[in-house]
Parts: C-alpha cells; structure tokens; sequence
C-alpha cells in the first residue's frame, strides 16, 4: 500500500494509521495462534513433570515436580528398546531411501528411454491402491524369512525403502530445474552419462538430498500402520508410536499416562531439533515438491 | 570362435545326461537339516508385557531345563512379552508363526479353539490340571467339557475400592452416594461398558447365554435383560447414574469416593488413597423394597499351547506348560505382580490370603459368574443401557431402552435368506444328541445331502429341519395323529401334530439325502451308503 | 451443448461461467469413455501386430539359424556361446536349469521330528496344481490339517496340511517364473537373431565387457532403474496381486455368524465374485450400506479437510508475510513445530486432553454450560462421543496439523508473484481484499494445483488423524449389519481406517477377503475422484492469464 491517494480515498484514515490497525490484528491473530499452537507441547512437558499421580487430572500445573516419570521409562519399560529400534531404523530409512528416490527421479527427470512414460503412469495407478494392504502377503513372508515379532525393525527397513522408488516426485521436480545445457556439455568433453549423475549434477543436488534424507528419518517416527502389523504385538519389535500407543490403550491407562508424556517429549527432542536445524531444505522441497507435482 | 563352439557341445552333453538322470524316480530327502545333529530347535513362548514378567518366565523356564536336562540338549527357548488382551489376534493373523507357547485372556479361548490353534493337553494332563486348579479356572478353560487350557490366574474380576474417611457403610449403594455427594467425591463405576453394566442385572438374576454351534457360530441367545428383572436392574442403576457425582469411569482416583475395578488398579488405588483405602466386594442395592447384591463377571489368564506335528515335541511343551503353572511358579507371579493364583494350594497361601484386594475378590466372587462366550456385539449394544438409565425420565423409558435392547441383540442373529432355505439333519446321530445341526448341501435344485457321510447305527434316530428351526421339518408319520402310512412326512410345526423321529433300520456309514418340493412339502428320505 | 468461444466466454459471469465449465465437464465424459475404447482398441491391434511379427521373426531365426542356433530353441545360451557371447549364454542356461528344477524337481519338505511331510515347500509344478485357480467352492490348496492323538507320549497331536496362503503365494511365483521363461525364451531367440544379422553383416558382435560399460553410459537407466524396480515389483506390485486375488477368496481369521476360516488350520475357499457383491449390497443389513455412509463422509472430510486447509494455511502465510510484520522466523518456526514434532505423540496427546478426563474436556464440560447442556442432551461427558461434535473436532484438529504445511508451501510461492501486478491493482484502487481475489488466489490455485490433487487424494487415505484422534468412534449403533459383527465402522471411520479394522480384527477378527474387496473398490474411488479433480482444477487452459 504505497499509494497514499488510494488509501484516503478509501477509508479518510492516514495510510500508516490504517497500516498500524491492520498489523496490529494481524499481530493478535499471530500470538493467539502461536498460544494455540504451542499449548499441547506445553500440556504435554507439564505433565510429563508431574510427580503427584500417574493418570489425567483436570488441571494442567503439577503439584509437585520431578523427573520421576523419566526415570520409570528407562528403568521399568521397553521404551528404550522401542526408541533404538526406531533410531536405527529412522537411519537405515534416510540412507537407503535416499538411494532409491535419488535415482528413481534422477532417471525420470533427466533421462529419455523406451517405457518411461509407461513406467510413470504405471506408478500413478499403483500409488492409487492402498498400499497397506500388501501387508497380509509380507507378514507371512517375512514371518517364515525370520523378519516379524522381535526383527521387525529390519523387516520394516525393507518395507520403506524397498518401493519408496514410487515417491519420486518431489525430487524430479528439483532436477527438472537444473538446467539441461549442463548435462549437454559435460557429453560433448566426453563424460559417461554415469560421470554426468555422479560429478555434474550430484554437487548440485545438495537440498534435495538432504531434503529426502530428513523424509526419511522422520518416517519411522511416526508409522502405525506397518509398524504394527510386522511386530505383531511383540514388545521387542515395536516402534515408539506402537508401543505407546499400546500404553494408552491398556486397561490401565492411568498408570501410563504421565509416562506416556514423558516419553512423548524424550522422543520429540531429537527428532524436531534435527528438523529445525535442517527445516531450510524441508521448505525448499516442500515448496518445490507442490508447484512442480 | 572355437573354443566356443566345443563349450557348446558340451552344454548340449550335459543337457541331455541331466536329463535321463532327472527321469529318475527321485526321493525325498528328509528334511532341511536331516536329524537332529546338534541343532537345537528353537521354542517361543509368549508372556505378558507387563515389565520383569519375560524375565521371570525365563528363569522359570531356566528351572524347568534344570529339572529335565534332556530337553536341555534339544531345545532352546525364547521368550517375549506380548498384551494377553490381543494374544489371539496375533497368534491368528498366522499360526504358523505364533509362538509354541502363550498366554491370553479367557474371553478369546473360543476362537482360538475354533481356529484349530490350542492342543488340548493330554488325558493324564488333564486329570492333573483339573485336580489341582479352581473349579472357576477350569471351566474358563474348557469348551463344550474338553479342557485345552492351563488356567494361568484367577484374578480378573471388579469388587470396589472405597475411601474410609468418607464412605460410612461399603455395603450398601444408597448410602455410598449420599456419602460421596455429600462429602463432593467422584461415584466411579463405568456403567456405560457391558461388563460393568451386567454387574446390576446379573444380581436382580438376569442372564444372557449365548450358544455356538460347532463350527462356532453363535445360534440363539438366551437373554432376559428385558423383564421385569431389567427393570429392577435399570432403577438399581439409576441409583447411581442419576447423582451429579457419578463418573463413567474405573480408573480414575482422583478425588473418587468409591471406584469400581480390579487388581490392576491395586497399586494407584493404593498410591492415591493411601491409609484411607478400603477394599471389599460390591455392595446391595434396594428397589421397591427388596435387596439385591451387586453381581459381577469374572475372568482368567490362561496358557495356550499350539498343535504339535511331533509328538516329543507336544508332550514337552505340555510338561512345561503345567510346570509354568503349577504352584510354585503362580506364587512367584503373584510375589512379583500381585496375580492372583488359579492353584488351590497356592490360593491357601498365607500371602496370598492376606492380600485385600484378593480377599476383596474372593468375597465378590461368591456373585460372579464366569464370563462365557458372549456375542461380540453384546458388548456394544448392552453398554448403552447405562446411559439409558442416566438419561431416562420416566419408567416408560426405562422399559424402552430394554425394548430396544431385546431387538437390537435377536436382530444379531437374523439369518439370510441361504440359511433359511437351507436344511440340516438332527438326531440322536453321529454322537450328537439333538443339539447340532448336521450341515447339508443342495445337490440340485430341490436335492439336498449331508456334506459328510455319517456312521449310523441301528435305531439311531434323526430328523431334517429347515433353517435351523422346527418350524419345517421332516420325519416319519405320526401315530398320534392316526396316520399309518410309511412314508415321510414334512408339514410347518402348528402344535402336536410333528412328524415322528426316523429310525435307522441297518447300521452303516450313510450319507443323507433328502428330496422336497418347495411348494407341495412332499418329501423323500433315503440313506445313500458311502463306499 | 452449444460450444462457446473466448469472447462469449468472457462475457459471462462467474456463475454462468462455473455452470459452463460444469457441464462441459460432464458433456465431455462420454467422450472420454470414447477415447479410452479406442485407445484400447488400438492398443489391441498393436499388440496382435507385434505378436505376429514375433512370430514371424522367430520362424526366419529357426529356419535361417545353424545348428546352435536351432538347438537354442530347447537348450538356452546355446547361440550366443556359439557366436562367442559366452557370459551371456552361460546367464541365459543357468536360468533354464533354475526353472527346471524349480518346476519339477524340488521335493516335498518333510518335518524333521515326526517325519510327516509339511508341505513348507514344494515343486512349481505341485503349487500349481494344488492352487484350483478361481473354481469357486474349491479350496486353495488340497490337503486339510488333521487332528490325531498319541498314545505313546499320551499328547493330542495334528497331522499337518497344506496353508492356503502359502500355496497360493507359490502358484503366483510359479507364474511368474513361467512367464519370465517364455520372455527368456523369446530374448535369447532375439539375440540369436541379431548376431546372425550382425555376422552376416561381417561386424564384430559386442563382448560381454562392452555390455557392463554400456550400463554406465547409453544403458545407464537400466542400472538406475533395477533397484527401485525390483524393490517395486517384490514388495508392492506382486503383494498387490496376491491381494486382488485374496477379494475372490473367503480368507479370515474369524469365527462367528459368518464361519470360520483361518490361514494355516483350515484350506480357504475360492468364492467367485461373491465378496465385491456382499460390499456393494446397499440393502438393508447389506455391508453395502455401511460402504456407501462411509463413502459419504470420507469424501465430506477429504474437501473439508483440504480446502479449509488450503485457504486458512495461505491467509496465515500472507499475514506473516506482510510488510512490517517482525519476526517472521519466529512465527513460522511455532508452526513448523506441528510438522517436527511426531504425529502420533500430539495427536494422541491433543485426544486424550479432549476426552472428558483430559483437563480441556473437563474444563469444557464443567464451566461452559452450552456444551454441557449439549452433551448431556447427547447422553454423554465426552464430545468424542458425539458424533457430529467428533466430526467436527477432526476437522478443526486437522486444521491446527495442516496450517503449517500450507503455509510453507504457500510462502514461497507468494514471494514469487510479480510485485508489479499488485502496483498496477493500486494505481487502480484495488483494495487487499480485491487483491487477494484478483491476483493472489488465482495465482496461487493455478500454481499449486497439483498440490491441491495430491492432498485431496491424500486426505481420502488420512489415516493417522482419524484413527490417533478419535479411533474411528463414536460407535454407529443405527447401523446394523450382522455379518459384519463387531466391525461395524464408527462414525468417523474412513474407508482407510475401516481397511486397517478389517485387516488387523481389532479384537473381532480379521476379514482379509473383505479387506482385500474394500481395497479395490478405494483404488477405484480414488482412481475416479483423481481423474476429475484432475480436469476441474484450473491447469493449462489459464496459463496465459499470467504468462
């Protein structure tokens, strides 16, 4: 609003005393949102800090305080399992994934060959199906194989990474942007269409590939679905979000709830500092991923 | 150019000589690892996943090797924990990959025996177990009288834990809520889940039994929740839902009066009251003048073994699955979690007979009925009663409610149109005695046989029936009603006139077979001998 | 209907002109019913040509070929080994001999302590033949599991049977394996055709080391590729057959009204198309009815969900980014939080805090009285146990998931609309709210109009909002189906999260058949629902309105 006639005109206010009302609401609907959106994680820290019962209360400061529910989920429960399951399988996931996705796209985007049209659309339609349900063939399969209850963490890591091919489309729309004159002249000094992906175009891709690395140690963090199907109940095998879902659901849950917010904050902490460290490639990819589709 | 054409040559040898060999009869070789050569098979057991209780199977487990040192060298053993409440969902998602062992809760017994997925322990086994656990224990786990189960607790029932300092007389309801409301205390009682719900009309002396037929379906319910019983029941727990205290729920402790739950809460109801808790079994309650003693369901834990192919094998994980239950093991349990033992002599344990909440149960369950096999559906249609009665104004909608109860259950057990059609054959056969419904399939249009062929006796008596019910059935003529004729005879049941039952006259193994017109009700039995 | 042109298009107005694209749209389904039938048809015709010339081309090779050649016909490799290829000859008959034993030499395992056979594996050919392909009432596999008893060790033991999950999964290995064999077939022929041609053409035929280069240069996508597509191939497509076939089956684990089956104790049974017709029975007491109420609300909650979404997260992101406003960062940081932090921990958290025992359910109930007079006139202290208070719940809950997103995307989007469009709107009085009309939302909707399709596509399949919040409850108890027995959908259940009920039992069973059923009929919605989005959002056909 740099035109100072249009603004008179408009409301026979000053262009700034109308600027400072409608920063000042905008303000007010910033820090209601922010109070609203940073209130469960409140809820959740205060009562995981919370000595004085176990179960919910109907007030949200404890009485007394302490580090005592902590101390419960590394000496009493599975939850330190749980959590190095998830750990390695949120590392296994960002390698590999990153392998299939990076060459899945790369090819897709930067190379032209007979079924590749086919070969996309085939992946379109497929993507169409829920994809859960290929979990009644792989329970069984991984179950004779050795890879369910207790292993589950290694049958899950398959699972991921072995058809995260199909989620290509965030990283083709990267390389789509990379100029192709690029490719084009590293041909002509002779490289191999190899030399070209691993010296020319890899340097360049840095964003995405952190990008899809971040996907990919987030994933497991958060999967039920899968998760829950190949530990088939198994306490050794479960992930965090398996396991403490389990907690709420007992028939006790009021023994399990302070706990449960503990273990809620013990994992959020890794997990959303290496998100906010890397959240500049995360905007990137998720700004690009929906422009381009 | 050479040198390959010689290796070519060659191929084609090869091909052809592996081929006479492969026109060898060939034998199977036995077995991925043939015999028993030093390898260990691996035995999984399954046990709950309440924190310590995989380490105190494996040292009980740990013990059992000590004692029999053979199955030492055989076999190791690896053990997990895993919810008993969903234990069967997973040993059915694939049996093949279930654990050799496992515990589960006693409401999933039948479906795990109807899925082929317990071995009923041995009859000498049998005897012993029977022997030495409560009466309650070995019904929980037993189907139709054939035990295939080892009872593992006898603990899962609610009684009612209560604060001293407010509750002036634990014994009766009426009173328990004046107190409460007087005192501003929370009524916790979780009236709108069935099986708290029931605890009022089993005591005015309601029941709802459900039964299966063989292949586990569930066929007619016996249940008069809607009577003049209901109502009573239905008044008794407005007693409690119509005061502003009550809280649909058995587990919350905080600033509760009274809470209705089991041991599982034992330790918070004892963190939360501290020296003001008092545990005793539910108390009576009083409408129109006549009392009654709240009721309730009780349950057990039980072990499971999976069906064996090798018989060493089997008696093996029997005899550990009676060692992981018998009286030493369930009094470690009950040390290390407060479990309550199923073992008689365990039960006589003087720790045991201290504990509160166990003596609590004790008392309670003098009014518990085992939980049997209940409609899955039951559960979520009876627990609407307790909102029922909360919201309920007048006596008409009480009665309502049980109107829409009694349809809503019978509605569960509408046939389709297939099974109306469809006929079976009932009788004194096949070691039945009138209670199964032999299954038949229509052959053609009109003609129907059994699917198996039966062993029939001389004088074995049977009759066909349509849909499961006697309204269409067929048998011999009747002498009552004066006819003579041979022939059978088929006519819609209006009262005394039913066919006669039909005799077999040789004895054989026989499928049934049997002819009918829809529209004329004329009908031909024959016995077609099986070959 | 009469076809406008530009110039009596822009005369309409908005309304005329959406009722226009509307029934374009619908006049325009035919056809593309039409073109798809002649694509197919065409696609026919291509293929029957190219089998002919198949044919053709494999009779010259026969006839043309020498001895090594004409034996390559029985015995793999044999032509390419004689023309030197001898690595690839060599691939080509260690298939082969790998088929032939797989098919018929692979003897039936037996168990080793009691020496019965428990048919774990088992030759191609004996898969098979147990598998009775789709006759329906036969079963999948041949052999029953059998109760006996041992006398000697005085223990029930069972005599084993064939798993018809097992069988069938073989049979389709068995398949493909053959399928694969007559594509190698067909290859090698080819390949003792091409170095006919190449020899007789007097050129050097490649070696085995120019075709492992070739994989890094021109090939260079088959290497790529191989991983992805193998990983593809095992873990989704060939489970995703198993399952279609799984829908003509009556596979469960369920005992009860609608009998008993299960994986490895009892065979299960082929039963035609009897499980597609049983979902789609919209009579009463029919699974069809309990189909099409959660058809309905799921795609309520997909066009709620994303829309309200869409539009909130991008007013959110134009208000941070307004000019004057400070600490961007900050505020866009709070938001991101939702995204770090996992799902399954504030979800949860944020039901259980609504529940009546959570303090901002109690709160609730206790100091407002118009929510409590509404949940007591509902019978209940919980608005989870409401269902159109639940509903609603899931979607403001998933606004406070979804902002963040939107925001995100939707800021670097904005910085790049050209600040000279909003200039020249000034100069002519437009106010913000005509700004936002004119310029931003078109701008916007044109641009991320994929993203639009991918997130209403993923909304229809939101899983962990339904299933961590509110668990599909509260329970439908109007709905009365009585084959369904316990997994009758709740209120806010969606075709997603009932396919996750059906397939794990939740306590009442596992209906993999009706699972497996439901899953075709959601390809087949969302497969629809994509391909009109696809044609409503506004793509290419308003590209120069900003070119």
């Amino acid at each position: 609003m740099k035109n100072n006639t249009s603004s008179i005109k408009k409301s026979g206010l000053g262009a700034k005393a109308s600027r400072r009302i409608s920063n000042t609401l905008i303000y007010i609907v910033l820090i209601v949102m922010t109070v609203v959106w940073l209130f469960p994680y409140f809820g959740i820290v205060l009562e995981s800090l919370r000595m004085e019962s176990t179960g919910r209360v109907d007030y949200m400061i404890p009485k007394e305080w302490g580090f005592g529910n902590y101390e419960y989920l590394f000496t009493n429960t599975n939850f330190p399992t749980w959590f190095i399951n998830t750990t390695i399988m949120g590392l296994a996931t960002a390698v590999l994934q990153t392998f299939f996705i990076l060459s899945m796209s790369y090819t897709l985007s930067r190379l032209r060959f007979k079924g590749r049209k086919f070969l996309m659309n085939f992946m379109l339609i497929l993507g169409m199906f829920p994809g859960f349900l290929t979990m009644i063939l792989i329970y069984k399969i991984f179950g004779d194989l050795g890879l369910t209850h207790a292993n589950a963490p290694f049958g899950l890591i398959i699972v991921y990474c072995a058809s995260s091919g199909m989620g290509y489309y965030v990283s083709k729309g990267f390389f789509d942007t990379i100029s192709k004159s690029l490719d084009e002249a590293a041909r002509i000094d002779g490289a191999t269409r190899w030399q070209v992906f691993y010296k020319v175009i890899m340097p360049l891709s840095k964003p995405i590939i952190i990008y899809t690395i971040l996907m990919g140690f987030m994933a497991p963090w958060g999967d039920f679905m899968l998760a829950r199907f190949l530990a088939a109940g198994d306490d050794l095998g479960k992930n965090v979000a398996v396991g403490m879902w389990g907690w709420l659901q007992a028939t006790n849950p009021s023994t399990m709830y302070t706990r449960f917010c503990a273990a809620g904050v013990t994992v959020s902490i890794p997990v959303t500092a290496v998100f906010l460290a890397l959240q500049k490639y995360y905007v990137e990819g998720v700004t690009g991923g929906a422009v381009k589709g | 150019m050479k040198m390959s054409k010689i290796l070519t040559l060659v191929l084609v040898l090869v091909m052809i000589v592996s081929c006479f060999a492969a026109c060898q009869p060939t034998k199977p070789d036995n077995g991925d690892n043939g015999g028993n050569g030093g390898n260990k098979e691996t035995i999984k057991v399954w046990v709950s996943e309440v924190p310590g209780a995989t380490e105190l199977a494996e040292a009980q487990i740990a013990e059992f090797l000590a004692a029999n040192p053979d199955y030492d060298a055989k076999y190791t053993f690896e053990v997990s924990g895993v919810s008993e409440a969903d234990a069967a969902s997973q040993v059915l998602a694939d049996v093949a990959l279930a654990p050799d062992v496992f515990c589960f809760a006693q409401d999933q017994l039948a479906r795990l025996v109807q899925a082929k997925a317990l071995a009923a322990p041995g009859l000498q086994a049998t005897a012993n177990l029977k022997e030495a656990n409560d009466s309650v224990s070995i019904s929980a786990a037993s189907v139709a009288g054939t035990l295939y189960a080892y009872p593992l607790t006898s603990d899962n029932g609610y009684y009612m834990y209560y604060d001293k300092s407010v509750i002036t007389n634990p014994d009766d309801l009426a009173q328990i809520v004046a107190d409460c409301e007087a005192a501003g205390k929370n009524i916790c009682f979780e009236l709108e889940n069935a099986w708290y719900t029931a605890s009022f009309f089993m005591a005015t002396g309601c029941h709802s039994n459900w039964t299966m037929d063989d292949k586990g379906k569930f066929t007619s319910v016996d249940d008069d929740f809607n009577s003049d019983k209901g109502l009573v029941a239905m008044k008794g727990m407005q007693i409690v839902t119509k005061s502003p205290n009550y809280i649909n729920s058995s587990s919350e402790f905080a600033n509760a009066g009274i809470v209705v739950t089991g041991i599982w809460n034992a330790n918070t109801a004892v963190e939360t009251l501290g020296d003001n808790l008092g545990v005793t079994d539910l108390p009576s309650f009083t409408v129109d003048g006549e009392t009654y003693h709240l009721a309730s369901f009780s349950g057990n834990k039980l072990m499971g073994v999976k069906p064996q192919s090798d018989p060493a094998k089997a008696a093996m994980l029997s005899k550990l699955a009676q060692y992981l239950t018998n009286t030493e093991c369930q009094l470690e349990r009950y040390k290390e979690f407060q479990w309550g033992p199923s073992n008689l002599v365990a039960q006589q344990d003087a720790n045991v007979k201290a504990n509160e909440s166990l003596v609590a149960l004790a008392l309670q369950n003098e009014h518990a009925t085992p939980q049997g096999n209940i409609h899955g559906s039951w559960w979520d249609i009876a627990k609407l009663l307790g909102g029922e009665s909360k919201n309920a104004a007048t006596e008409d909608d009480l009665r309502l409610a049980l109107d829409t109860y009694e349809k809503t259950i019978l509605d569960l057990l509408k046939k389709s149109d297939d099974e109306l059609r469809a006929w079976s054959v009932i009788g004194s056969i096949n070691g039945t005695g009138w209670n199964v419904d032999l299954e038949m399939e229509e052959l053609e249009n009109g003609v129907w046989q059994t699917i198996e062929a039966y062993d029939l006796t001389t004088d074995d008596q049977f009759k066909l029936r349509q849909g499961g019910g006697w309204n269409v059935q067929v048998g011999v003529a009747n002498e009552k009603t004066g006819e003579t004729t041979s022939g059978y005879y088929a006519r819609l049941m209006d009262g005394a006139d039913e066919p006669g039952n039909i005799t077999v006259a040789t004895a054989g193994k026989y499928y049934v077979k049997l002819t009918w017109e829809e529209g004329t009700h004329n009908a031909t039995v024959e016995l077609v001998p099986a070959n | 209907m009469k076809q406008l042109n530009a110039l009596e298009y822009l005369k309409l107005n908005k309304f005329q002109r959406f009722l226009y694209d509307f029934k374009q749209f619908f006049c325009a389904i035919p056809g593309w019913f039409k073109g798809l039938i002649l694509a197919f048809l065409g696609l026919v015709k291509d293929f029957a040509i190219k089998i002919k010339d198949g044919f053709l081309d494999i009779i010259h090779t026969f006839v043309k070929g020498n001895w090594a050649v004409k034996l390559s016909f029985v015995i793999f490799g044999l032509g390419n080994i004689y023309y030197g290829q001898i690595a690839r000859g060599i691939l080509f008959f260690l298939f082969e001999v790998a088929f032939v034993v797989y098919m018929f030499f692979i003897p039936t395992s037996v168990d080793v302590s009691s020496g019965l056979p428990n048919y774990r594996t088992q030759s191609g050919l004996n898969w098979l033949k147990s598998v009775n392909w789709f006759e329906t009432g036969n079963t999948v596999g041949t052999i029953q599991q059998k109760p006996g008893y041992d006398y000697e060790y005085d223990v029930p033991i069972t005599i084993p049977g064939e798993d018809s999950t097992r069988v069938l999964f073989n049979a389709l290995l068995a398949v493909i394996f053959i399928i694969a064999f007559i594509v190698t077939w067909r290859l090698q022929v080819k390949q003792c055709r091409i170095c006919m041609d190449i020899t007789a053409s007097g050129k050097k035929i490649k070696s085995g080391k120019d075709d492992l280069k070739s994989l890094l240069d021109d090939q260079f996508h088959k290497t790529l590729l191989a991983p992805s597509i193998i990983g593809i191939g095992l873990f989704t497509v060939l489970p995703m057959i198993f399952m279609i076939i799984i829908a003509f089956t009556n596979y469960s684990d369920v005992f009860g009204s609608i009998g008993l089956l299960n994986g490895q104790s009892e065979l299960y049974q082929w039963v035609g198309f009897k499980n597609l017709a049983e979902l789609l029975n919209f009579s009463e007491g029919g699974i069809g009815v309990a189909f099409g109420e959660l058809l309905v609300w799921t795609l309520i909650w997909a066009v709620f969900a994303t829309f309200t979404n869409y539009f909130l997260g991008m007013m959110v992101a134009i208000m941070i980014n307004k000019k004057g406003i400070k600490i961007k960062k900050f505020w866009r940081t709070v938001l991101v939080m939702t995204i770090a932090i996992p799902q399954f921990v504030s979800l949860l958290y944020i039901s259980k805090m609504f529940d009546f025992n959570g303090f901002i359910g109690s709160f609730l109930y206790n100091n407002v009285p118009f929510i409590r007079d509404y949940l007591v006139a509902n019978n209940t202290n919980t608005l989870w146990q409401v269902p159109e208070a639940a509903r609603i719940m899931l979607i403001v809950i998933n606004i406070w998931v979804g902002i963040p997103y939107v925001m995100l995307m939707a800021t670097g989007i904005l910085m790049n609309i050209p600040a000279d469009l909003y200039e020249s709107a000034q100069i002519d009085g437009a106010n913000g709210v005509q700004q936002f009309t004119k310029i931003t939302l078109p701008y916007m909707l044109f641009v991320t109009g994929p993203y639009l399709l991918t997130s209403f596509v993923g909304n229809l399949n939101n899983f962990n909002i339904i299933f961590l919040l509110s668990g599909g409850g509260p329970t439908n108890f109007d709905m009365n189906i009585p084959s369904l027995e316990g997994l009758v959908p709740g209120h806010t259940d969606l075709l997603i999260t009932w396919l996750f009920k059906l397939s794990t039992g939740s306590g009442a069973g596992a209906r993999y058949y009706l699972a497996s059923a439901l899953g075709i009929l959601i390809f087949l919605v969302v497969a629809i629902l994509s391909l009109i989005v696809y044609n409503v959002i506004p793509s290419t056909k308003n590209e120069e309105d900003f070119a």
